[in-house]
């Protein structure tokens, strides 16, 4: 062949082979059938921030595969297409894009990261094409803003609400002390050092650092050095596992041992220890959450969880990564069935929106969503982690504190949480 | 056998012919092709400055993936600083990344070889995370690059995906036009001559260094180029846009193409993005556990590069024309 | 004060580990003249191999020499099979220069996602087999522990007994002849395939115990895209480059030096400075001496 002209025929050979490959313009609704829902999420299954969270979407296929035995949802079953983004935005919005152009998933759920949410949101265009991103994995503040985000919904309180909990038991227990804070330097952060700020507390030294770097070898190492020279009293850490892991870990290799409080984003205690934090090391530390510790049997969701664990999610341990999962799978499956049988994406929204607030939860605070707002849970309960690595809410039961995202005050919440659906499913 | 001698004009048209043909086709296939076609022009201005710079001009770089993130960058401050209209962010990027090519063409027109390769591998790994350390580059989450909704012209149902690929593709057509002509120019001419026989060129009066440069600067602004289009794509620009594996990526495909067969570069660029969707299709239909599903795609991009470094080193194009012409002088050598 | 010599400490680590591997790409490359991408994906591979070892067996010191064995033949495996095939294919065309730079590269991905197909892309965790922590001087803690020590040991070990072999040895003799002058090395009687593969195995034995030695003082952490393997490329070809490709002393005084200035860097500007001071670092040391530190002749062409 005539290499001048090359490259408009191999050109049009691969032109040729995309209108073999044509498809014919889409259904109505994407993703959902008489009999079956598609759902998409983006997780780190592996790489740098992987530890913990890959165990997120196992757990959430093992709620959707119990609801889908007994009965599914208004007559349908729900399938979870879960893909891997490494916690690199950039990636998450190409996985995103896959789920949406490639494998037409009906909504999102459930994707893990304020850096990648927040791409997700731009690049996949969710708001301009109406696709719901509900109950993401992440308390950036901004998720809850409907104007900002019109088809996402949060589900964690925001990282400014816990910074203002935290706030205010450091105001309590350590005033006047030397406070250190270890952050990771992007949306994630910055959101908590907003939420310090409203809390007004002070950090004597503040170490940032950029998603990915705590891999580095001697990265951690000089976080530790940069802390013994502080001296503070007391060190918040406010990263991810890894980051969290690394952090204790050279700690514990330096000696050093100040108070810690672990923020919920890296504070559970089973991807530490196979991070190779020892449980030991742990005890003494303050920790966050906003739903029934892991350990709890006697709770009623946390049972129910236990056992769609061990039925449906074999061989995986039981942790907080866990009852994360499941939450967001139960409280998608509880949106699912509000939105009724005639299910479209604008319906879906809507039905959130309209009695998001009262479906049946498994956190310990409310939920605030509305026609104005996205924002899920609002508070933490404060608890210290024990010789064993377990969370244990101080005082012996769950006090939890409740705020916004803004100036308002920490409350003690008054909220009593209803009764659980029978048998965990969609009533 | 009369050879069709294809002069500039219609060279031009056939371009054009092209451009008509992809737009009929960009209002036909699915969406995902769409999106994916415009990956795929990206790929094609990428991969067309690594055959420029390694198959015509003999020097090696394995970070590429470095000046595309600078064209992003460029691209992406001019449009959330100035405001620019997309064209010139285009142009600011092409321009950006050619001043870096030249300063590191200055630099490498000094090395050779192994050391040149290790020069350009330490930059695909070290510049990226630079955007850690400035603020005003956005750090690991990086910069908005949104070029903004398609005229209300197209009308409304004219999609944004479309608006990407037509960019992309009218970009990709006027760069290759622009340089398959320059590498049939003089300037091409002299790249080969000092890649192949380096003294002889010296001897004739050829400034090896200053060809060097040139070549450098050139293929950097073309991979600018399809930074910024990348950028464009994805409506992102940030450090995890382009990590080691684009360089390499890249660098296979070109070998794919025909490392100095610019004709093939669409071979490489259709397979950058094919593989990946292929090792899908093949995982599933074979049940493959997680695994296996998740390297298939790396396996075979890899796999695929050895097959064709070990049996078609030089690209499928000019292993055809070797055979043909073997084939066309036995046919002649037969004839008394 | 203190801060500078803990610096100092986990600079000198950290650059005996890169050295490790810059020393397997100068092995490869003083034998066979071909940059090896895909000596990373070996060191993966032995440091995997080393796992199952620990899986099996429960000893890291078992698993050491035993990964470092199994990196000698697969490395061997490797020459033998791999790149005979590519030199003979690929000695024509605009490819020739590059050909070996990007079969490696391809090598090394096919490593990758084998190794994924085997044990999967989660981490695995290798138990250092010493401490991690420090010692202790007075109130301070030395970044210097058990393990650390050991590190440091192995290399020095390592480095002597290759520099020896290198020049006293006839085998050294003939891996130095042979990647100079094959030809006349042929003619001298010496077996310069043979010589090749052992250049070769070498190499993945250093590979191997660069693999080891580098998860064992991290945290231990071992997956097919760690961080830690990429940098060990990365890093360790650097250092392979500042120290002159042709010089085993060179890549150790060239990964010293590279693990020296990025600990200071990292503890005293910032971690997100890390990678781009790398390649400032082998930009300087390449305009000042275009061959590297120790370069047997200025100006060398590859």
């Amino acid at each position: 062949m005539n290499r001048r002209k090359l490259i408009p025929a191999s050109a049009v050979i691969a032109a040729a082979s995309l209108l073999l490959s044509a498809a014919p313009a889409q259904a109505a609704e994407q993703g959902v059938t008489a009999s079956s829902i598609k759902l998409g999420i983006t997780v780190p299954m592996t790489g740098i921030a992987s530890p913990g969270y890959n165990k997120i979407p196992g757990a959430m296929k093992a709620y959707f595969d119990y609801v889908n035995a007994n009965g599914g949802v208004n007559g349908r079953k729900i399938n979870l297409v879960v893909k891997d983004d490494q916690y690199i935005p950039t990636l998450a919005v190409a996985k995103a894009n896959e789920l949406i152009l490639k494998d037409k998933v009906f909504a999102l759920v459930g994707t893990l990261g304020t850096a990648s949410n927040k791409a997700i949101a731009r690049s996949a265009q969710l708001s301009a094409r109406g696709i719901p991103a509900l109950f993401v994995n992440t308390g950036f503040s901004g998720f809850a803003d409907k104007k900002a985000y019109p088809t996402t919904f949060s589900l964690l309180p925001s990282y400014q609400m816990e910074a203002k909990v935290i706030g205010k038991y450091l105001d309590e227990n350590f005033k006047g002390k030397k406070v250190g804070l270890i952050y990771q330097d992007d949306d994630f952060g910055l959101d908590a050092l907003n939420g310090f700020k409203q809390a007004k507390i002070e950090f004597d030294i503040k170490i940032p650092y950029a998603s990915g770097s705590q891999a580095v070898a001697g990265v951690a190492g000089t976080w530790i050095t940069k802390l013994q020279a502080a001296k503070p009293d007391v060190v918040v850490l406010f990263g991810v596992s890894s980051a969290t892991a690394a952090a204790l870990g050279n700690a514990f290799a330096y000696k050093y041992a100040p108070q810690w409080i672990l923020g919920s984003v890296g504070g559970d205690p089973v991807t530490l220890a196979a991070n190779k934090v020892p449980p030991a090391f742990l005890a003494g530390a303050k920790g966050f959450s906003f739903a029934p510790s892991p350990a709890d049997a006697t709770d009623e969701y946390i049972k129910m969880f236990m056992d769609v664990n061990t039925t449906y999610n074999k061989g995986v341990t039981f942790d907080n990564n866990i009852v994360a999962g499941m939450t967001s799978a139960f409280l998608t499956v509880q949106a699912i069935k509000a939105a009724g049988p005639n299910l479209t994406r604008a319906g879906l929204i809507a039905a959130i929106e309209k009695s998001g607030a009262t479906f049946a939860n498994p956190s310990l605070t409310p939920f605030a969503y509305s026609a104005t707002s996205h924002v899920g849970a609002t508070g933490y309960w404060i608890g210290t982690y024990d010789a064993t690595g377990s969370l244990k809410p101080d005082g012996g039961k769950y006090t939890v504190y409740t705020t916004d995202s803004g100036t308002g005050a920490v409350v003690t919440s008054t909220y009593k949480r209803p009764a659980m659906p029978a048998k965990g499913l969609p009533n | 056998m009369h050879k069709f001698k294809a002069t500039n004009f219609s060279r031009f048209v056939g371009f054009v012919i092209l451009g008509f043909f992809l737009v009929y086709l960009s209002n036909t296939v699915d969406e995902l092709r769409v999106y994916q076609g415009a990956t795929v022009a990206m790929y094609v201005i990428a991969i067309s400055s690594i055959i420029l710079l390694t198959g015509y001009s003999g020097q090696v770089s394995l970070g590429h993936g470095a000046l595309l993130a600078v064209g992003g960058y460029g691209a992406a401050l001019l449009r959330n600083n100035f405001n620019a209209p997309v064209w010139l962010c285009f142009v600011g990027a092409v321009l950006l990344a050619a001043v870096w090519g030249a300063l590191l063409g200055v630099t490498a027109a000094r090395l050779s070889g192994p050391y040149l390769a290790g020069t350009t591998l330490a930059l695909a790994v070290g510049l990226p995370s630079i955007a850690n350390q400035f603020k005003f580059l956005g750090g690991e989450q990086g910069l908005i690059f949104e070029i903004g909704l398609p005229p209300a012209s197209l009308g409304e149902m004219f999609s944004l995906y479309k608006w990407f690929f037509w960019i992309a593709a009218l970009t990709a057509l006027i760069s290759m036009w622009w340089l398959q002509n320059l590498l049939r120019s003089r300037y091409g001419r002299t790249w080969r001559a000092v890649r192949t026989q380096s003294v002889a060129a010296e001897l004739a009066g050829i400034s090896i260094a200053r060809s060097k440069i040139l070549a450098f600067t050139i293929s950097a602004g073309l991979a600018g180029l399809a930074g910024a289009l990348l950028s464009m794509t994805i409506s992102t620009v940030s450090p995890g846009a382009f990590p080691l594996t684009l360089s390499f990526a890249l660098a296979t495909g070109a070998v794919l193409s025909g490392i100095n067969t610019l004709g093939g570069v669409i071979i490489g660029a259709v397979t950058l993005v094919a593989i990946p969707d292929i090792a899908d299709a093949i995982a599933h239909r074979i049940g493959a556990s997680e695994n296996v599903t998740t390297n298939l795609p790396g396996l075979m991009v890899s796999g695929l590069l050895i097959v064709t470094v070990l049996f078609i080193p030089n690209g499928p194009v000019e292993q055809h024309r070797a055979r043909k012409a073997r084939h066309h002088a036995v046919l002649t050598s037969t004839k008394k | 004060m203190f801060q500078i010599f803990n610096t100092f400490l986990n600079g000198i680590t950290a650059g005996s580990i890169y050295a490790l591997m810059g020393i397997s790409i100068v092995l490869v490359w003083r034998s066979t003249r071909v940059v090896n991408f895909a000596q990373a994906g070996m060191a993966l591979l032995s440091t995997y191999i080393g796992y199952e070892v620990i899986q099996q067996l429960g000893s890291y010191w078992l698993a050491l020499p035993l990964a470092m064995i199994s990196g000698a033949l697969v490395a061997a495996f490797i020459e033998l099979v791999f790149m005979r095939l590519l030199l003979k294919h690929s000695s024509q065309g605009a490819i020739a220069g590059i050909a070996p730079i990007i079969a490696t590269l391809g090598l090394l991905g096919v490593i990758k996602s084998l190794i994924g197909f085997i044990w999967g892309n989660q981490d695995v965790s290798i138990e250092s087999p010493l401490s991690n922590v420090g010692f202790s001087m007075g109130s301070q803690t030395l970044a210097l522990s058990p393990m650390k020590l050991f590190i440091l040991g192995a290399v020095s070990i390592l480095l002597i007994s290759l520099t020896f072999l290198f020049q006293k040895t006839n085998l050294g003799l003939a891996l130095r002849a042979s990647a100079y002058a094959p030809e006349i090395s042929r003619l001298a009687g010496i077996r310069v395939d043979l010589v090749r593969t052992s250049g070769w195995a070498l190499a993945g034995a250093a590979g191997g115990a660069a693999g080891m030695l580098q998860t064992a003082n991290g945290n231990g952490a071992l997956a097919p895209d760690s961080l830690e393997f990429s940098l060990l490329l990365a890093f360790g070809f650097i250092a392979a480059v500042i120290g002159g490709l042709d010089s085993l002393l060179g890549a150790v005084l060239g990964a010293l030096l590279l693990g020296l200035v990025l600990a200071f860097v990292l503890t005293y500007v910032g971690g997100s400075l890390v990678f781009i001071t790398a390649f400032i670092l082998l930009l300087v040391v390449l305009i000042v001496r275009p061959a590297g530190i120790i370069s047997q002749r200025a100006g060398r062409r590859a």
